[in-house]
């Protein structure tokens, strides 16, 4: 007995309509009962979509991509066994047209569609599933997904049922095991077995092969690769969805990613109108744009807070074996809540989101930002800024002022300083007006700008900071994506990672929500455990939580369907559906 | 001439040897490697990270590594790029292509402009032609590079009429074999433009000051005095005789314009070396970082030494000395 997901019976549904409404269409080779239907307004086919990448993407091989301008464009190439609706932030069938899981939640049997064909018109089935896997979890590829798909500290097991049904098991339980498919593209067996095997595979799909070599079950494929200018993408004519008239998808004849090399020049092409869709731009771009928005073809959407979390965190690594007497000396101010607490008091963040943001961003007191809908935790304070609370929270803790100075308890003048990424305009600015805020309870703060690998070394190998401003942003809107950042002998757990047990009570208490968040299927029952950790966060302040920017995002006004969301690709997850007029 | 070109090509290869040695050991010393960001990644294990690195040998120490790139070299194996999964020689190719198409054309137009400016403003030395172009001249180059071309590129913003950025437009595969040459041209014209400009002044400036030079020689008053024609006495005996500061002048414009395209190049999106390596650099690319450092010091190298050979075929004094 298994559950059968809501999402695959609305898409059943919505697959039969669509072959009630036109039979006709469906192309050879295509079995038609098996395509998915996607709602929204039937668009025109044809024409080319053009959009900047900040760089070239450096490999098409899905596997071994690490860059976001690689899986971009990979994105547009490849389809996943389920996949995680942007819109709705939850999971729908992709590759997979039904899945059952078990009673205990280790086990999740998938249906694949059937008569798919991969972009150069070889059959899919469940050999190129087994195929799949069997590359990503290969510990020899070293591929970064891999570490996805470890659960419970083994990788999952995949075993072919029959040729169109696949199983996978687990280790452990595991609440979110739907969203782990997202991207993780299935590969056509018939093209990279033979390198693979062959022992050639890390350079398999790089740029410079030729577009026949690829094949993908995305609805685009490769059509043309010009070094340091553009790829270009042709309209794949074996994709499997249908629109609800049941017209096949997608309706662009082409897409272009330009290389543009800076977030300025990307501006520029798009307000020349050489590119169709431009995100990941910052809100001093945004007011240039919209002064023209009236009389130039494009139009702007500030979408709200996305999943980024940008904040400020002390070093509280155990510094006994290394040789940092100075950083181990003023720790003892890091370590006291008190102080943590006033330094968060007396932190304005709505200046910073006036500042920095121009009004676009949100403030946040904890890491989970209002744009996540499904785990916010709405009962989490948002005190306004108090340096009055902050100097009486100081006072409490022992702490004094000389001449304006505050000193603490021995007599010590109360200074640091705060890392941030050079390359990072507005963590910078952030770290000024925290400088700034924080010159008003008479702490001297430098703010020393890095290099982003040199800081990368001083915060996880060398742990030669004091304090510093960083950013992260959410793989996914759901926690099991932030498990490395919050159990404590997480890697990313980055005021004290990698401990071998739990150095203060509260960081025992997340170890425990956050483990049993992730083997609890019950999702009311997971956003309690997830809403006590938010609230530590919030409480016990491990990481100072400041601002969360919006997802802006622009669209040329020919572009039809276009539906921009906060999570990563924030404009183009619909290629598929988008079309211009 | 063997001697002297054999001598040459020894004292190029000793500094590119040293310029790879020096580069290599600079990159090492900042801290942290291509994958550092990755173990920023709450979704990536640092096991994965190790083992990227173990991969691309990252995990020895330096000397070796430069040892065993050397050794690729001479097989004409420039190393791995971490980012893009493949061999350094191809990537540089393409884009050293590129790179060389507008260097080569902004030379080309600096250097036809400024030969017959440098020989007019000499010869009207002092009168106020020669004053204006002075003050024009010292104007362009008090403006730093990067100011010249972000005024470029707002002029092709505000204007529309040209490209703001690419080599080629969108439409570019559907062009016939003319049109995409007209296109090119077209992508070319403000990218070669400005960096013609800002090397236009200096190369102005050295040929009037060769010119000045050699019209107050004896000679050049013997031959006035023979009746021989102003014209013909300009180019026919002054200007061979000024010719000789001029080709050093050469090989060291190949060293500023290469590096006022790469300026030009991030700026105006022109598909060359200078975005790669610009990508490189701020990703720790190394082996493509040290690919289009050694690239560069070729061109330059191969810009001196041609400047050196033509010297010899032109001025006696040095076929004598060596």
């Amino acid at each position: 007995m298994g559950r059968t997901h809501i999402w695959a019976k609305c898409a059943a549904l919505g697959l039969a309509v669509a072959c009630l409404g036109a039979p006709t269409k469906a192309r050879a080779g295509q079995a038609s009962d098996d395509r998915m239907v996607l709602e929204g307004v039937p668009g025109h086919a044809g024409g080319r979509l053009v959009v900047a990448l900040r760089s070239e993407p450096k490999t098409l091989n899905p596997v071994l991509a690490v860059d976001e301008p690689s899986r971009e464009v990979i994105r547009c190439l490849s389809a996943d066994l389920i996949h995680i609706n942007r819109a709705s932030l939850k999971t729908e069938p992709a590759l997979a047209k039904s899945w059952n899981v078990s009673r205990d939640g280790r086990q999740y049997t998938l249906q694949l569609r059937r008569g798919l064909r991969f972009s150069d018109g070889a059959p899919f089935d469940a050999d190129d599933v087994v195929f799949s896997f069997q590359v990503y979890l290969d510990e020899k590829i070293d591929s970064t997904q891999r570490d996805l798909l470890v659960v419970g500290g083994k990788p999952i097991t995949v075993v072919k049922v029959d040729q169109y049904t696949v199983r996978f098991e687990m280790a452990q339980p595991y609440a979110a095991a739907g969203r782990l498919f997202d991207g993780v593209a299935i590969l056509p067996r018939h093209l990279l077995e033979a390198s693979y095997k062959g022992g050639g595979f890390s350079e398999a799909w790089n740029l410079s092969m030729a577009a026949n070599q690829f094949a993908g079950l995305g609805p685009f494929r490769l059509k043309e690769y010009v070094p340091g200018q553009q790829v270009t993408l042709e309209r794949n004519p074996y994709y499997w969805k249908a629109d609800r008239a049941g017209n096949p998808l997608p309706y662009l004849g082409e897409v272009m990613f330009l290389f543009v090399p800076s977030e300025d020049a990307q501006v520029i092409r798009f307000q020349a109108g050489d590119t169709d869709a431009l995100s990941r731009f910052s809100s001093e771009n945004f007011a240039v744009l919209q002064k023209q928005q009236g009389t130039k073809g494009y139009h702007l959407d500030d979408l709200g807070p996305g999943l980024e979390y940008n904040f400020l965190f002390f070093n509280l690594n155990d510094l006994g074996a290394k040789n940092l007497p100075e950083i181990a000396k003023k720790q003892s101010w890091f370590q006291d809540l008190r102080f943590r607490q006033a330094v968060s008091a007396a932190i304005d963040r709505d200046g910073i989101v006036r500042l920095v943001y121009g009004g676009r961003a949100t403030a946040i007191w904890d890491q989970v930002t209002p744009g996540n809908k499904l785990w916010v935790d709405d009962k989490i304070a948002h005190p306004k800024r108090s340096v009055e609370r902050a100097r009486e929270l100081l006072q409490s803790a022992g702490y004094s002022w000389k001449n304006g100075a505050l000193v603490d308890p021995r007599g010590k003048a109360v200074e640091f300083s705060i890392l941030t990424s050079a390359s990072n305009a507005q963590r910078t600015k952030i770290a000024t007006i925290i400088q700034d805020d924080l010159s008003q309870l008479g702490i001297t703060v430098q703010v020393v700008p890095l290099d982003f690998h040199a800081m990368v070394d001083r915060l996880q190998s060398s742990y030669n900071y004091e304090a510093a401003v960083m950013g992260l942003v959410s793989g996914d809107a759901d926690p099991t994506s932030e498990m490395n950042v919050w159990l404590s002998n997480g890697e990313t757990h980055l005021w004290h990672p990698n401990q071998a047990k739990p150095a203060t009570p509260w960081e025992s208490e997340m170890d425990g929500l956050m483990e049993k968040q992730l083997v609890t299927l019950d999702y009311a029952k997971r956003k309690q455990l997830y809403d006590r950790v938010q609230e530590i966060v919030a409480e016990e302040l491990p990481v100072i939580c400041l601002v969360s920017p919006n997802i802006l995002v622009g669209a040329a006004n020919r572009v039809g369907n276009f539906r921009p969301a906060i999570l990563v690709p924030y404009a183009l997850w619909n290629i598929d559906q988008l079309y211009v007029q | 001439m063997t001697r002297y070109l054999t001598r040459r090509l020894a004292h190029a290869a000793l500094l590119l040897l040293a310029v790879s040695v020096f580069s290599f050991a600079l990159l090492q010393l900042a801290p942290g490697d291509f994958f550092a960001p990755l173990k920023l990644n709450p979704q990536i294990s640092a096991r994965t990270v190790e083992g990227l690195r173990a991969q691309y040998g990252l995990d020895r120490p330096w000397p070796v590594r430069y040892g065993h790139w050397l050794r690729g070299v001479f097989h004409g194996d420039l190393g791995p790029s971490f980012a893009y999964n493949s061999p350094v020689a191809p990537l540089l190719a393409v884009r050293a292509r590129n790179t060389l198409l507008l260097t080569g054309t902004a030379m080309l137009w600096a250097w036809l402009i400024a030969i017959p400016l440098g020989i007019v403003s000499a010869v009207r030395r002092g009168k106020w032609s020669d004053r204006a172009g002075g003050v024009v001249t010292s104007a362009l180059l008090t403006i730093p590079d990067l100011v010249l071309f972000l005024a470029i590129l707002l002029l092709a913003v505000r204007s529309g009429w040209f490209p703001t950025g690419g080599m080629v437009s969108t439409a570019f595969g559907e062009l016939s074999g003319r049109g995409r040459a007209m296109d090119i041209a077209y992508h070319l014209f403000l990218p070669a433009l400005a960096l013609a400009i800002a090397t236009l002044p200096a190369l102005v400036r050295h040929i009037r000051s060769a010119m000045i030079e050699v019209l107050q020689a004896p000679f050049i008053r013997a031959a006035r005095a023979h009746g021989i024609s102003e014209y013909r006495v300009l180019l026919r005996y002054a200007l061979p005789v000024a010719a000789n500061p001029l080709i050093s002048l050469f090989g060291f414009s190949v060293a500023t314009m290469l590096s006022a395209s790469l300026l030009v190049e991030v700026i105006l999106s022109w598909p060359g070396i200078g975005p790669l390596l610009l990508e490189a650099i701020l990703a720790k690319d190394v082996y493509v970082v040290l690919g289009t450092v050694m690239l560069s010091s070729v061109f330059l190298v191969l810009g001196n030494l041609v400047a050196d050979l033509l010297l010899f075929a032109v001025d006696p004094r040095i076929r004598m000395e060596s």
